[in-house]
């Protein structure tokens, strides 16, 4: 005489009500995927570039070191871009009519730098400092990944806070000895257990609670 | 504590059971005075423009428009925020004390208490965010995985607030609902006779109606009135307010220690906790009375709210004022006799600084006024009682403003030392936040019963039930015989209806030992029915291992992560603090144990109860409306074929008429 509701009622509200739940959960756990995916952390996407560089060729298969064209990584903040000049050291003399290399020919003629689109950006509230990390034991590709195997370059690491905490807490698990820096394939030796302490010691690396603390990276 | 108040009856000696469904609900279904509520939301609703307006230009101008670009880097919207969340404290502790209490006058008060208890939560929850320079990331405070891989500062006060809040909304929420489900269930079925009537008579209006009824219906979840339905919830709700008053003295813990905790003067001290919570229960109690007597006067409900609740209300503000005098005194006393210069030179400062005005409004406000409730004659008067209500919420705002800018003016540099005053935006922000107020608190007096039925109902029951004896007599004398009614319709049960819970007992004791393994027995009604448990073999069931293991899970598990993330997971040197700084975490894991078991409660009530359940056959009992109104009914259902609806009804009519036979006999088709 006097239902409200139909006996459907029910399985719709129980739905609804389930739905509801489910998407209190679920929205954040996709929200958090989201964030995470390298679809807005730009992992693994090769950007187009004025000039479709390849690192695969010149640091892998020519054996050209990182620091012919990255000067500064050793001695200051920034590795360096190199300006057209580097590029025009060998391409004045090989490959002088290809067309790919036009825009740095015109570059060179121009006097007007390349602008090549940035892959690996840090927020300004974060003090990096390459020459530190490098001239202690830190190897290339434990931040920018096997650079020499990448036909266009592409970001290897979301440098994401955990990303550097990572490290910053347990540096005995990174560090290398020197002639292993430039060495992009480098893998945990098997002695590294034993050999990051020693190397930790050695190279002055005061990792856990100093390299946690806040001002060490944010100043 | 009931017994020994005085001043006249609790409730007027005429009120039935109907009557007073009839008195709360007409306000939510008639709207009286629709004009007056228009013209106060529309005043509101400015005041909530004002809020956006100001949240607007916040969000593009930042928290440097409250003028704290200086020391005083908690200006008006933390006093505002601890003003609200002290509200909101004081209005869920008077509803849950007495609640705890049995105090059975209750109904009058509770219902608009919880209300505040709720919006003042919502209205404070907001700051703690706006006054975030970014506050779209607000969940930076919250324990989430990350990919800072950072945890946030279990230590910190800060954090505890983040947490006490959350959890306190949610307190406020269940009670009040839980508190609200049999009301929304009369208001339910009144909403759908109306909506019937409109239907007979084709009334252009008829579609609205009967959709205002199905929203308090899908509210309402299934709500019937069952004996077991109320047994659970009389335990639900107990415990809930239980909760809310541990939870209370958490919020204000963390919210004080905040201030107490740190080395500041004015605030270094032992003795601020307890004033803080002082004036929260204080303000809680003044804006709930300002509130009563506003509904009391605009709705005319005299009969529910009668001198002798505005008597408790004042006697409560009396005693609290003295309690918060005795903290200024305390305060006073305690400093110029052990207190340091910095000490002594605040105190100096709030009576004669630049900010003397606010310091002596908050003690002249908070001190003075309730000194008046001394006399019996103004214990009783409704504008007396509004006016020191206004005048104590007054005082307390004054007081967060006067504990944190008198402090913050000057620090212990000097170079610091730059003028504050407060602005226009900081007072926009804050009117705007009254107007979200406003906005909820109307919406709530439209739609929602203002007074709880259920409790005025009960009061009744127990006050006058002379004439609740004499509404019994009056439906006896049109009571009918069994009818005989065979239905070609496959059968439910046999239901009958009693004009009282006694009656309901005595018959449910008479058929209780007919085959129990194939019939269902259960009662309806309109109150609690604690006389139907024993027929009904339901006594013992509780809802207490539920809370209890929710609240102890979710507090362990709360303890346990802040000891894994702060000693082993996150370790971080802050201010020479070890790694397990045990004592801090205590609050936080409080606050989120009693959100953990107020959750667990919630659960408890749906699933025990076989809630929500919209369509269900006890909803075909004819007359079955007034379950939730003045009848009760008692429900046989058969649980398989052996079910023989003419031996219940034979010996149900076979019952004296004065103890169980029913009003009337139905068979209900499925």
């Amino acid at each position: 005489m006097a239902q409200l509701f139909t006996p459907g009622a029910d399985a719709i509200y129980r739905l609804a009500l389930m739905t509801g739940v489910a998407c209190l959960v679920g929205l954040p756990v996709l929200a958090a995927g989201i964030v995470r995916s390298n679809y807005v952390t730009g992992v693994g996407v090769a950007p187009a570039q004025p000039v479709p560089f390849s690192h695969k060729h010149h640091s892998g298969e020519l054996g050209i070191d990182c620091r012919y064209c990255h000067t500064t990584v050793e001695k200051e903040a920034t590795a360096g871009i190199p300006p057209t000049h580097t590029c025009m050291t060998c391409h004045s003399q090989i490959w002088t009519g290809s067309d790919m290399l036009k825009p740095v020919r015109d570059s060179y003629a121009q006097d007007k730098p390349l602008e090549w689109t940035r892959l690996n950006k840090l927020p300004q509230y974060v003090y990096y400092n390459h020459s530190v990390h490098v001239t202690k034991g830190i190897g290339c590709s434990t931040c920018h990944g096997d650079v020499t195997s990448m036909q266009m370059t592409y970001r290897a690491n979301a440098f994401e806070m955990k990303f550097c905490l990572d490290c910053h807490r347990a540096p005995e698990k990174y560090v290398r000895t020197p002639d292993q820096v430039w060495n992009m394939t480098w893998k945990p030796p098997a002695d590294q257990a034993t050999l990051g302490p020693k190397l930790v010691a050695q190279n002055h690396i005061r990792g856990g609670a100093r390299l946690t603390e806040c001002g060490i990276c944010h100043r | 504590m009931a017994g020994s108040v005085t001043g006249g009856p609790l409730i007027r000696p005429d009120e039935t059971l109907q009557g007073i469904g009839g008195t709360v609900t007409a306000i939510p279904l008639t709207h009286p005075g629709n004009r007056r509520w228009w013209i106060a939301f529309a005043g509101a609703a400015a005041l909530l423009g004002l809020f956006l307006l100001t949240l607007g230009y916040l969000l593009a101008a930042g928290p440097g428009i409250w003028g704290n670009n200086n020391a005083v880097v908690w200006a008006l919207d933390i006093a505002s925020y601890d003003w609200w969340i002290g509200v909101a404290s004081g209005s869920l502790l008077v509803s849950a004390v007495l609640l705890l209490l049995g105090a059975e006058w209750r109904g009058a008060v509770n219902r608009v208490a919880e209300t505040l208890a709720l919006i003042a939560t919502a209205s404070a929850g907001l700051y703690p965010i706006i006054h975030l320079g970014r506050p779209w990331f607000f969940f930076w405070n919250l324990p989430y995985p990350n990919t800072y891989d950072l945890w946030p500062q279990f230590r910190s006060p800060l954090l505890w607030d983040a947490i006490d809040i959350v959890a306190f909304l949610v307190i406020c929420v269940s009670l009040w609902f839980i508190g609200l489900l049999p009301d929304l269930a009369t208001l339910r079925d009144r909403a759908q006779v109306e909506a019937m009537r409109q239907a007979d008579a084709k009334a252009p209006t008829r579609k609205i109606a009967l959709l205002r009824a199905q929203v308090y219906g899908i509210v309402a979840s299934g709500w019937r009135g069952s004996a077991a339905h109320w047994q659970i919830w009389v335990q639900a709700y107990r415990t809930v307010a239980l909760l809310g008053v541990l939870l209370v003295v958490s919020v204000q813990t963390g919210a004080s220690v905040m201030l107490a905790g740190s080395l500041m003067p004015g605030w270094h001290s032992t003795l601020l906790p307890v004033s803080f919570l002082v004036n929260a229960i204080y303000s809680g109690v003044g804006v709930t009375a300002v509130i009563v007597m506003l509904i009391r006067l605009v709705y005319g409900l005299d009969a529910l709210v009668t001198p002798r609740h505005l008597d408790v209300l004042g006697r409560l503000l009396l005693c609290l004022g003295c309690a918060s005098a005795y903290c200024y005194a305390a305060e006073y006393f305690d400093t110029f006799l052990n207190g340091d210069a910095q000490a002594r030179g605040v105190l100096a400062r709030r009576m004669t600084g630049d900010h003397a005005l606010v310091s002596w409004t908050a003690i002249l406000c908070l001190v003075l006024p309730a000194q008046i409730l001394w006399s019996a004659r103004a214990r009783t008067a409704p504008l007396a009682l509004a006016a020191v209500g206004l005048l104590v919420a007054i005082g307390a705002y004054a007081d967060h403003v006067m504990v944190l800018v008198v402090t913050l003016t000057q620090d212990f540099l000097p170079s610091s030392r730059l003028p504050y005053g407060v602005d226009i935006w900081g007072i926009a922000t804050f009117a705007g936040s009254v107007g979200l107020f406003l906005t909820l608190l109307l919406l709530f007096l439209r739609y929602l019963p203002a007074v709880s039925i259920v409790e005025s109902r009960r009061l009744a029951l127990t006050e006058a039930p002379a004439v609740q004896d004499a509404a019994r007599a009056a439906a006896a004398r049109t009571a009918a015989g069994p009818e005989e009614n065979p239905t070609e319709a496959p059968l439910w049960g046999v239901a009958a209806s009693f004009a009282s819970q006694g009656d309901l007992a005595a018959a449910l004791k008479a058929v209780s030992g007919i085959g129990p393994d194939h019939v269902h027995l259960d009662g309806h009604g309109p109150v609690p029915m604690p006389r139907t448990l024993r027929p009904l073999g339901l006594e013992g069931r509780s809802i207490l291992p539920y809370a209890l293991a929710g609240a102890l899970l979710g507090g362990a598990g709360f303890y346990g992560m802040c000891v894994y993330a702060t000693a082993y997971d996150y370790v971080f040197l802050i201010g020479g603090r070890p790694r397990l700084s045990w004592p801090s975490f205590v609050v936080p894991s409080i606050s989120f144990a009693m959100m953990a078991g107020c959750v667990a409660i919630h659960l408890a009530l749906l699933v025990l109860n076989r809630l929500p359940r919209l369509n269900h056959p006890a909803f075909n009992i004819p007359g079955f409306l007034r379950a939730s109104d003045d009848r009760f009914f008692l429900t046989a259902e058969a649980r398989d074929d052996r079910f023989d609806a003419a031996r219940i009804e034979r010996r149900l009519a076979g019952l004296p008429a004065e103890a169980g036979r029913p009003l009337e006999i139905r068979r209900i088709p499925r």
